[in-house]
């Protein structure tokens, strides 16, 4: 091994790498960038006093926020996480067994390619879009709204459920075929153990974002707390606003730090995060 | 080499005992499937539904597949004011979070409180959608492409500066305590130490954060904040499903393209 890189190593000096690519590239971003600001129909002196409206309508919404809807606004919440929940479950059971149908070495190949790029277009289509798409179907209900993060959560959990499942160390994968394990038996022994705390706490990220879209959805009226804020903000009821978005905030933050726990508990054991070293 | 180290009391001779984890594995099963069954009786599951309505939708999915491509030429100045939003709202954003990644980290920033305070106001920004953002905006600066940039700016902010600030925490710091050793300031020493080291990552972030508002900025128009959404809503609420269905394909095409080029660039100058 020792001789191996002796005899690799140069005896003159390395070239020193080109930079034109480099420099072509930062000029063209550049220019690409300055087209941009030139060209956007904007006007920048609306700018000049916005500073002076945003103190005025951040007073407007939060001192004080109006919390005589808190009961409704609170309902709605619950019921926005309600859609992120199912939504997010629903993905998981589809897409959990597609992933291990897209990974290389557990499908064939003419099975892993198609289904990648089913997960990329997924990817690629805003849940607000998808929402619209599915509206035709099902209707203006919770459920859609459900529905569309399901399939959303489909595109993520697809891709980095493969990723989870090529990564994983080769030596129990070899282990269970050298003792004449078919596929299922790989999967069980070799992958899933070494795959799991990442894809249980790729699930509770995805479950996080979903809780986020969930408030998104409702703009387009699938319900839930986002309809609540639109309705608001159409209407000029800036206090009832700015409770909303106090709520969003606090359940949001609060949804983060469980699932933060949880995926501490499922990767670390502990369910606060050890020290890191220093 | 390393058995004859290892003491002979550290070698068993009965296998270990197989933890007991049936009681907690089903005690979780349960909790997670009365939230589910709870949550499924909030947003009203209903599979007949679907069922019943197939035959309506079937119409409009015929239509969704069928893109009305004479719509292009009235699509294009949405388009265009999309990548616009997207291109400043990342520059826009990238200038103002470095600075405040550098606030945000515990390596960089030697005050707890100012630390403390700047976490909590990006955590806060973090929790809000861009689009409900999008839609506060709308109300307070008007329809158009500035409320669009102004709302991706925000939640752009929020998102770079939580993962600069992370690599920061994760970088070496040893050249930063040689040049403060050595009398410089903070804000010089991390200039100098900590600054070249985390460029590579935040070019990538700033990268990633250029996808992420690509999509974005396809959908905060729906409530008014320009590009393709304001587009979006005028199809939807007359239903016309083929040019729908042309716009999506757009998206589509557009998201796929630009990410293709972010990964190449990514690539060659990171």
């Amino acid at each position: 091994m020792a001789t191996l890189i002796a005899q690799q190593q140069p005896t003159a000096r390395p070239v020193k790498p080109t930079t034109q690519l480099r420099t072509t590239l930062w000029l063209l971003v550049s220019l690409i960038v300055v087209a941009a600001f030139w060209s956007v129909q904007i006007k920048w002196s609306s700018l000049a006093d916005f500073p002076s409206q945003l103190i005025k309508y951040l007073g407007l919404m939060l001192f004080p926020p109006d919390w005589s809807k808190f009961g409704e606004a609170f309902k709605a919440t619950i019921l926005s996480v309600q859609m992120a929940w199912i939504g997010t479950i629903l993905g998981i059971i589809v897409s959990f067994p597609l992933s291990f149908l897209a990974s290389r070495g557990l499908a064939p190949r003419a099975v892993n390619a198609p289904l990648r790029f089913i997960f990329a277009v997924i990817r690629a289509v805003p849940e607000v879009v998808i929402a619209i798409l599915i509206l035709s179907v099902t209707g203006l209900t919770p459920f859609t709204g459900a529905l569309a993060l399901a399939v959303g959560s489909i595109g993520t959990l697809g891709k980095w459920g493969y990723e989870a499942f090529e990564g994983v160390d080769p030596g129990p994968k070899e282990a269970v075929r050298s003792t004449g394990g078919g596929t299922l038996a790989l999967i069980r022994w070799g992958v899933w153990p070494s795959a799991a705390p990442e894809v249980l706490s790729f699930w509770l990220y995805r479950f996080e974002i979903n809780v986020r879209a969930s408030a998104i959805l409702g703009l387009i009226g699938a319900g839930g707390i986002g309809k609540m804020l639109q309705d608001n903000v159409q209407f000029r009821n800036w206090d009832a606003v700015g409770m909303l978005l106090v709520v969003v905030v606090v359940v949001t933050m609060a949804i983060d730090q469980i699932s933060g726990a949880v995926r501490n508990k499922l990767i670390h054991g502990t369910w606060r995060a050890p020290r890191r070293a220093s | 080499m390393s058995t004859s180290l290892s003491s002979p009391t550290q070698h068993r001779h009965e296998r270990p005992t197989k933890p007991k984890l049936g009681a907690k594995y089903a005690a979780a099963t349960a909790v997670l499937l009365i939230i589910t069954i709870w949550a499924g009786i909030g947003v009203q599951v209903d599979l007949p539904a679907i069922a019943a309505n197939w035959r309506n939708a079937t119409t409009n999915i015929v239509q969704l597949l069928q893109p009305d491509y004479g719509f292009f030429p009235k699509t294009i100045p949405a388009l265009l004011e999309t990548l616009q939003m997207a291109v400043i709202a990342t520059v826009i954003s990238s200038a103002l979070s470095l600075p405040l990644a550098f606030l945000a980290s515990r390596a960089t920033n030697p005050r707890p409180k100012l630390l403390a305070a700047v976490r909590f106001l990006m955590n806060m920004i973090r929790s809000v959608p861009d689009i409900l953002f999008a839609s506060i905006l709308v109300a307070v600066v008007g329809v158009g492409a500035l409320s669009g940039i102004m709302a991706l700016v925000l939640f752009n902010i929020s998102i770079i500066v939580k993962l600069v600030s992370e690599s920061l925490d994760g970088e070496d710091a040893g050249a930063q305590e040689a040049a403060l050793a050595a009398g410089a300031s903070w804000p010089k020493a991390n200039r100098a130490a900590m600054l070249p080291q985390i460029l590579p990552s935040f070019a990538s972030q700033v990268l990633y954060t250029f996808e992420l508002n690509i999509r974005a900025s396809t959908v905060i128009g729906l409530v008014g904040a320009g590009g393709l959404g304001i587009l979006i809503d005028n199809v939807r609420s007359f239903f016309r499903y083929h040019e729908l269905s042309l716009i999506i394909l757009e998206i589509l095409v557009l998201v796929l393209v630009l990410e293709a080029l972010s990964a190449w660039l990514r690539k060659k100058l990171v």
